[in-house]
């Protein structure tokens, strides 16, 4: 039993990590609990912690604490852990063969670095194109993206904050458009600062702030609503101090 | 028309680059990725024929909500997958901006009405992905519901 308990919190933590939502967890932790004997199981959790109980036969109890801090969201991990945990609730399984597979799924493949700073660039042309900017646009904005990309790599290593380091990518991306416009590199500064913006802005979030809140998580609801606020201050924070510099410089 | 299928076509390569930081693959990228045309493509259906930006930004949500929830249940993966990644377009990343622009050269009114406009569009946004999440739920639970009692009917017959 208490093994079980280890085995199942281990998976719905590595879900919680990885970006799902509350509700999926609990939802998942609860089956599979009961699919492997549980009597009655109670879980609270929150974007930063978890408590679960499960009794078993003859009234004895077994709980355990996780205190959880959430890392990049990668949905090939929570696809597989779904897939795991549907697995433990329709076939039998010891908890050593759900201990291997869990391993299994979390030395999963990821996509190459090289290619995360290339999608970081991509977005933010993109979106420069999107919202109306040309293509001396989408060249500057496709070279910021990269540098706003290094930026959050060696803030993170610097300061382990995420707030932090939107702080400083906004500045930089700030920044560095200012210069290239002076440099008159093009013409329309709000496009490329859009552009890369979006690569920064708390849009998961809020969607999964929102999501929370109405489905009844109203503590993690708010915890992500506050966060995503957060993070937009500090966008702006960045832009601001810039702009202040900038005024004052040029 | 050429200029909405350049944005179609950015909004996609936008999500693309999402889909990749989010570490999705194979089938569930390409579909993410539909997603995203899906999205914006609606909305600039919808803004043709309806005036109102929030109620168009709404109406694209839901149908792109819809869209992650059968995907989600074709594919047998988490429906969050497909919200955020084929939602992204949606983002109302240019109102923010300009709302801290505008907060910054202290141009009140400007500022205010910019504010307002983020707030309304990434409220339409959230609601439409909960209209049809719940919506999703419900039937999932009726259609669960009638499975059973028949079951039950055969049972006893």
């Amino acid at each position: 039993m208490k093994d079980i308990l280890t085995c199942v919190m281990d998976i719905g933590e590595n879900m919680l990590i990885n970006g799902a939502e509350v509700h999926r967890v609990e939802e998942s932790i609860q089956r599979m609990c009961y699919a492997l004997g549980a009597k009655r199981v109670d879980i609270f959790i929150i974007t930063t912690s978890m408590v679960a109980t499960i009794y078993g036969e003859g009234g004895a109890f077994y709980s355990q604490t996780r205190r959880v801090t959430t890392g990049d969201v990668n949905y090939e991990v929570i696809h597989r852990l779904n897939k795991l945990s549907r697995k433990i609730c329709s076939v039998p399984m010891t908890t050593a063969e759900i201990q291997a597979e869990l391993q299994d799924v979390l030395c999963c493949k990821k996509y190459p670095s090289w290619l995360e700073y290339a999608a970081y660039s991509v977005i933010a042309a993109a979106f420069t194109v999107f919202f109306g900017g040309g293509w001396a646009e989408a060249v500057v904005s496709l070279l910021i993206g990269f540098l706003v990309r290094c930026t959050i790599h060696f803030a993170e290593k610097a300061i382990h904050n995420k707030i932090f380091s939107r702080f400083f990518s906004s500045l930089v991306a700030t920044a560095l458009a200012y210069v290239a416009h002076r440099l008159h590199l093009f013409d329309s500064i709000d496009t490329v600062l859009i552009g890369n913006i979006m690569t920064l802005i708390p849009g998961t979030g809020l969607t999964n702030a929102f999501r929370d809140l109405f489905t009844g998580d109203s503590i993690s609801g708010l915890l992500r609503t506050v966060e995503a606020a957060l993070t937009a201050l500090a966008i702006a924070a960045g832009y601001f101090l810039v702009a202040l510099l900038g005024g004052a410089v040029l | 028309m050429k200029e909405a299928l350049l944005q179609i076509f950015m909004g996609a390569i936008g999500s693309m680059g999402f889909a990749i930081l989010f570490n999705i693959r194979g089938k569930r990228f390409i579909t993410a990725t539909l997603g995203a045309v899906l999205s914006w493509g609606s909305y600039l259906l919808f803004s043709r024929f309806i005036g109102d930006n929030t109620v168009c930004y709404f109406l694209a949500s839901v149908l792109t909500s819809f869209y992650a929830e059968i995907m989600a249940r074709v594919l047998k993966t988490p429906t969050t997958t497909f919200i955020i990644t084929s939602l992204i377009p949606l983002v109302p990343g240019s109102s923010l901006y300009y709302t801290m622009a505008y907060a910054f050269e202290s141009a009140q009114g400007k500022f205010v009405a910019r504010a307002a406009e983020t707030l309304k569009l990434s409220s339409a946004l959230a609601l439409g992905v909960i209209v049809a999440t719940t919506f999703t739920k419900v039937l999932m639970t009726h259609l669960a519901k009638k499975a059973q009692q028949k079951k039950e009917k055969a049972v006893i017959s």
